[in-house]
């Protein structure tokens, strides 16, 4: 897989709504909130002219309507937020083949070696904004040098102009996924901030703590305990915040001193299979979604590029009447090729939150896949379950193999003998491991 | 009533766990410990996290032991007791 040690942070915030305002230009800096795919009756997205009228995310839709009664509530479209993003991450690709993606909105972009190619930092960053503006309009321009040469043509072709995310795109660069993020919130719509290597620590010591990935508790102790700054996190020792705060303290304590490593890592993005539907009529019952979710799932399992592979990742589009849609993911703990095991979970994601609407078209697609053979299915039902018994029977095997040569037990279990004394020594024991 | 499985108790296939290992342990003006030498060098402690003392036993061998958990220079987690009776110190796993 590849990596990047020098990363650039792509950071669009409000994406699902952003996609909204590029579909239907008269909401552009209009008051407007996107209706939350769980629930309908809250608030998922809010537009900055929104929230400067009191209007949260998470509110119910009342509540937001008493604040702001001019705001327009939009239906989410989860299919076709995935689908922009995914065209963005098709373009970055042909800048850079290390492509990390997040979330909805914000992607690293991993640029070890660009600059041999398209010069210093800023230029790099200038054909990334380009790539992320799309194609532009009029003929090739011809450029020239101070000295009369004439450079080569751009290398974008002649298109009509179309809106791009440049205007809403934010970018930072630095040495790693942290740094290049916290620069990517610092710079201002259509702009980048870019961190030089030996800038690192002396720009994350003047960040804020709320930059650290941390859970909202320990946010509160920080604050509590008057650390507002990353100075004030890596002027701490090491060992203060991880008695304190365990693994995350540790972690923190990294982050904030800039020495950690966290560079970017490339993912393949595997060919999908996928097996769809279209309603002849609308289809509202639950009992017949299931069942053609059933159907559809046999179907993608019988896809010949199946063969050998279980199924890991699983996800459900579909497209609602009045140009709605709705979409579910799950990925199994246990990968599988078994129809009852891979519907399972979206069966249950189906009846925690239904489509709002009547489905007109549904599609199954299967995007991650792990090796199986087809005899795991034959003669295991459950293959999790024959995955343990071969490993119990390992285990015995080489036990009876180690006693055998050396004469004595050495496994051993841990077992409780008084796990509630003050006395560490005896909470627990060992005991030999009975063949 | 539970019926006896008959199984053997092997109480000879126990074996003690997280055994305690005498350290030397430097204490401060207040009687603190400051410092612990395992014989893998000598450590400071960064912070003391708690403190409590058990008396037990005094039926038998009576157990009268200081414990205190602390935390090393490097992020070491361990908790010393000092034997009253022999006024020996030891180091072992929380």
């Amino acid at each position: 897989m590849l990596s990047s040690d020098v990363a650039v942070c792509l950071w669009i915030p409000l994406f699902p709504l952003r996609c909204e305002e590029r579909r239907r230009p008269g909401l552009a800096g209009q008051p407007a909130a996107l209706l939350s795919p769980d629930d309908a009756r809250r608030l998922w997205q809010v537009a900055p002219t929104a929230r400067r009228m009191g209007v949260r995310a998470g509110m119910t839709v009342s509540q937001a309507i008493g604040l702001c009664p001019s705001l327009t509530l939009c239906e989410p479209d989860p299919v076709y937020y995935d689908e922009q993003f995914a065209r963005l991450l098709l373009a970055l690709g042909d800048v850079s083949p290390v492509i990390e993606p997040v979330e909805l909105g914000r992607v690293f972009i991993g640029v070890d070696g660009l600059e041999g190619l398209y010069g210093k930092p800023g230029r790099v960053v200038e054909v990334i904004t380009r790539t992320v503006a799309g194609p532009r309009s009029g003929t090739r321009a011809k450029r020239r040098t101070p000295n009369g040469r004439t450079l080569p043509a751009s290398p974008f072709p002649p298109h009509r102009r179309r809106r791009g995310w440049a205007e809403v795109a934010r970018l930072g660069w630095g040495k790693g996924k942290f740094v290049s993020w916290v620069a990517a919130t610092r710079a201002k719509p259509g702009d980048a901030v870019i961190v030089a290597n030996g800038e690192r620590r002396a720009f994350l010591a003047g960040q804020p703590v709320a930059v650290l990935p941390l859970s909202p508790d320990t946010h509160r102790r920080l604050w509590q305990l008057g650390i507002k700054k990353l100075a004030d996190v890596a002027r701490l020792p090491e060992a203060a915040l991880t008695s304190q705060f365990g693994r995350e303290g540790s972690r923190a304590w990294q982050l904030a001193a800039g020495n950690a490593d966290d560079p970017v890592t490339g993912q393949e993005r595997p060919e999908p299979i996928v097996a769809a539907i279209d309603f002849p009529a609308p289809v509202g019952d639950r009992a017949m979604l299931v069942h053609a979710l059933g159907k559809l799932i046999e179907r993608a399992l019988k896809h010949p590029r199946r063969t050998g592979w279980r199924v890991h990742v699983v996800r459900v589009r579909a497209a609602l009447e009045h140009g709605a849609s709705w979409m579910i993911g799950a990925t199994l703990k246990d990968p599988s090729a078994d129809r009852d095991h891979i519907a399972a979970p979206l069966v249950a994601r189906l009846e925690q939150t239904p489509p709002n609407g009547a489905v007109e078209h549904l599609a199954v697609e299967f995007t991650a896949f792990a090796r199986g053979t087809d005899e795991l299915q034959l003669f295991a039902r459950d293959a999790s379950a024959a995955a343990r018994a071969g490993r119990r029977r390992a285990l015995h095997a080489a036990a009876h193999e180690i006693q055998t040569r050396l004469r004595r037990p050495m496994l051993h279990h841990i077992i409780e003998v008084q796990p509630w004394s003050r006395i560490p020594e005896r909470r627990y024991a060992l005991i030999d491991f009975e063949l | 009533m539970v019926t006896h499985t008959r199984t053997p108790l092997r109480a000879d296939r126990l074996r003690a766990l997280n055994v305690p290992r005498p350290v030397a342990v430097e204490l401060d003006a207040q009687g603190f410990p400051f410092a612990v030498d395992d014989g893998d060098g000598k450590r400071t402690i960064d912070e003391i996290l708690e403190a409590w003392r058990i008396d037990d036993e005094w039926w038998r061998e009576p157990i009268i032991r200081q414990y205190v958990e602390v935390v090393l220079e490097g992020g070491g987690h361990v908790v010393l007791f000092e034997d009253l009776t022999a006024k020996q110190w030891y180091i072992q796993k929380p």
